[in-house]
């Protein structure tokens, strides 16, 4: 499903940010991805849903290789990953409701559809309420659960999680953990990247160190 | 499926415009003053263009008596004239008929002609001669032949200094091509740099968008509805304005050119829809320009 080659990633300054790294990622995996601030998970994701192209060596995701991908081809594969951003990037003139709509309506599905999947998520999401607020007016949690929403709303192959816990209580800590499970049971192959060493407690599952910009 | 998504675009482009709504008054504003400075050149060029073919194609001759003359002189000359091709009757003013519609034209200022004693306005025969059928030489012959019976004071017609206009009109034509290709380039200019600058306000969305999947013609389809609805509005003000400043003023005074009476027309349905259609083309290419800029870099 993934698969990267002595990937590089240097921004220009003396230390690169991603070094060598070799990585296989199989379909319906559930990966933790860990280092201190600054190790380059944020980077590794960004290789993986092309927001940043490598320096040198090469990433293949889905079966095609990012060096060579052409724009509509991307943006094909991206329908199919999903992504919690760090900052959320959330539209800050659209609310709720739209800004998760929006991972459908360049899809092109109807609206009664639209419609009813986007509720369904945000009231899994515990976000009913707050279809109509605009993400200024949400607290960092409820952006949190905003993008969440949004990066899953269309059911993706691949779901890429930038400190998705980042913001939240213990509590909702826990139940997002739990959604994150719930869809990868349903087949999707996950990616957390994390820096949180609660999370990874007491995990049986693989996690990936990065320190420095290399796999430890 | 495709009900959803054309909402959609029509529902960003609206919701762009709103949220520029300052820049695009004022990108609609300049632009509308370059249509209508367009617009009324066309309209001016149209009319004299229309009226130069319709006076080319036949002339008014009038011939003035001296005194008032006789029936029976006016049926006599008649008769002659029937003889040649291309000549059509229009009527006989006598000096009263004359008085009467200079008065008519005159309107409120008649009052001035009260004070002359006699009435100084010659009567006339008035001819229409058509070029296709009597030929170049036809008026001037005319004239020649006319001017020889004794109670003909003199003939008039306005042949040559058509002649001479029409070479003017070229000219103008020329002109106004260059001047409304200028214009044009202006408008052109101006929705490009608005739409820039909505494209700029949402850099970070376009970011966003692309990042969870859209695909160029999805960020860019709102964009170019945007520059289209400009162009319209642009188009469609400068043809309003153009209409309410014809019907104001234009309707209400006499122009004249020579001695012919010049009647305004407004540009028709076909070429007003025409003029909308391209003010509706530059908006979308405007974007369409400013798109490229932006997704290249
Ligand atoms: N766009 C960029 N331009 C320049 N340097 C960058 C850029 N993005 C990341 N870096 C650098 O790359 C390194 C790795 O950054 P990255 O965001 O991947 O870290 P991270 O592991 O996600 O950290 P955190 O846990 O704080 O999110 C950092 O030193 C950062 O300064
Ligand atoms: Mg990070």
């Amino acid at each position: 499903m993934i698969q990267l080659f002595q990937v590089y990633k240097n921004f220009g300054s003396k230390n690169p940010a991603l070094l060598d790294i070799n990585l296989t990622v199989k379909k319906g995996e559930f990966v933790f991805i860990t280092g201190p601030s600054g190790a380059g998970k944020t980077t590794l994701l960004k290789i993986i849903f092309c927001a940043e192209k490598p320096t040198s060596g090469n990433a293949l995701v889905d079966g095609r290789n990012l060096n060579r991908i052409k724009d509509r081809e991307l943006a094909l594969l991206r329908r199919r990953i999903g992504v919690i951003f760090q900052d959320f990037k959330l539209l800050p003139r659209r609310n709720v409701f739209e800004n998760v709509a929006l991972a459908l309506e360049i899809m092109g599905f109807p609206f009664y559809m639209i419609r009813k999947k986007v509720h369904q998520t945000l009231r899994y999401l515990g976000l009913a309420n707050k279809e109509g607020y605009y993400p200024p007016q949400l607290s960092g949690g409820e952006q949190q659960r905003v993008a969440i929403a949004r990066a899953i709303v269309n059911n993706p192959l691949i779901l890429l999680a930038d400190e998705p816990t980042g913001n939240l209580d213990p509590d909702l800590t826990m139940e997002i953990m739990a959604l994150l499970k719930e869809i990868h049971i349903k087949g999707t192959t996950v990616l957390v990247a994390t820096h949180s060493q609660e999370l990874l407690k007491d995990t049986t599952r693989r996690i990936i160190t990065l320190n420095k910009g290399r796999i430890v | 499926m495709k009900i959803t998504i054309f909402h959609y675009f029509i529902r960003q482009a609206m919701v762009n415009i709103f949220e520029n709504r300052l820049v695009h008054l004022i990108g609609i504003g300049t632009m509308s003053i370059a249509f209508l400075i367009f617009y009324t050149f066309i309209l001016i060029f149209v009319n004299l263009n229309y009226w130069t073919e319709e006076q080319g194609r036949s002339l008014t001759m009038s011939i003035y008596f001296k005194g008032e003359p006789d029936r029976v002189l006016i049926e006599n000359i008649e008769k002659e004239l029937f003889l040649f091709p291309g000549v059509t009757i229009k009527g006989f003013v006598s000096k009263d008929d004359a008085m009467k519609s200079l008065r008519r034209k005159l309107g409120d200022k008649a009052g001035l002609l009260d004070g002359l004693k006699e009435n100084p306005l010659p009567a006339s025969l008035e001819i229409i001669l058509s070029r296709d059928k009597g030929g170049d030489s036809l008026p001037y012959q005319l004239k020649t032949k006319l001017e020889k019976i004794d109670t003909v004071d003199e003939v008039q017609y306005s042949q040559e200094w058509i002649r001479r206009f029409q070479t003017v009109m070229e000219a103008i034509k020329i002109v106004g091509m260059i001047f409304g290709g200028l214009l044009f380039l202006a408008a052109l200019f101006i929705i490009t740099n608005t739409i820039k600058l909505t494209i700029y306000s949402r850099k970070e969305e376009i970011e966003i968008l692309k990042l969870v999947g859209a695909t160029n013609r999805f960020v860019k389809i709102p964009f170019m509805i945007e520059g289209s609805i400009q162009g319209f509005l642009g188009g469609a003000v400068a043809l309003i304005i153009l209409f309410l400043v014809y019907i104001i003023v234009i309707t209400r005074i006499d122009i004249r050119i020579g001695f012919a009476s010049l009647d305004i027309v407004f540009l028709s349905p076909q070429f007003i829809l025409f003029l909308l259609f391209i003010s509706v083309i530059i908006g979308f290419i405007g974007s369409t320009i400013s798109l490229g800029r932006f997704f290249r870099t």
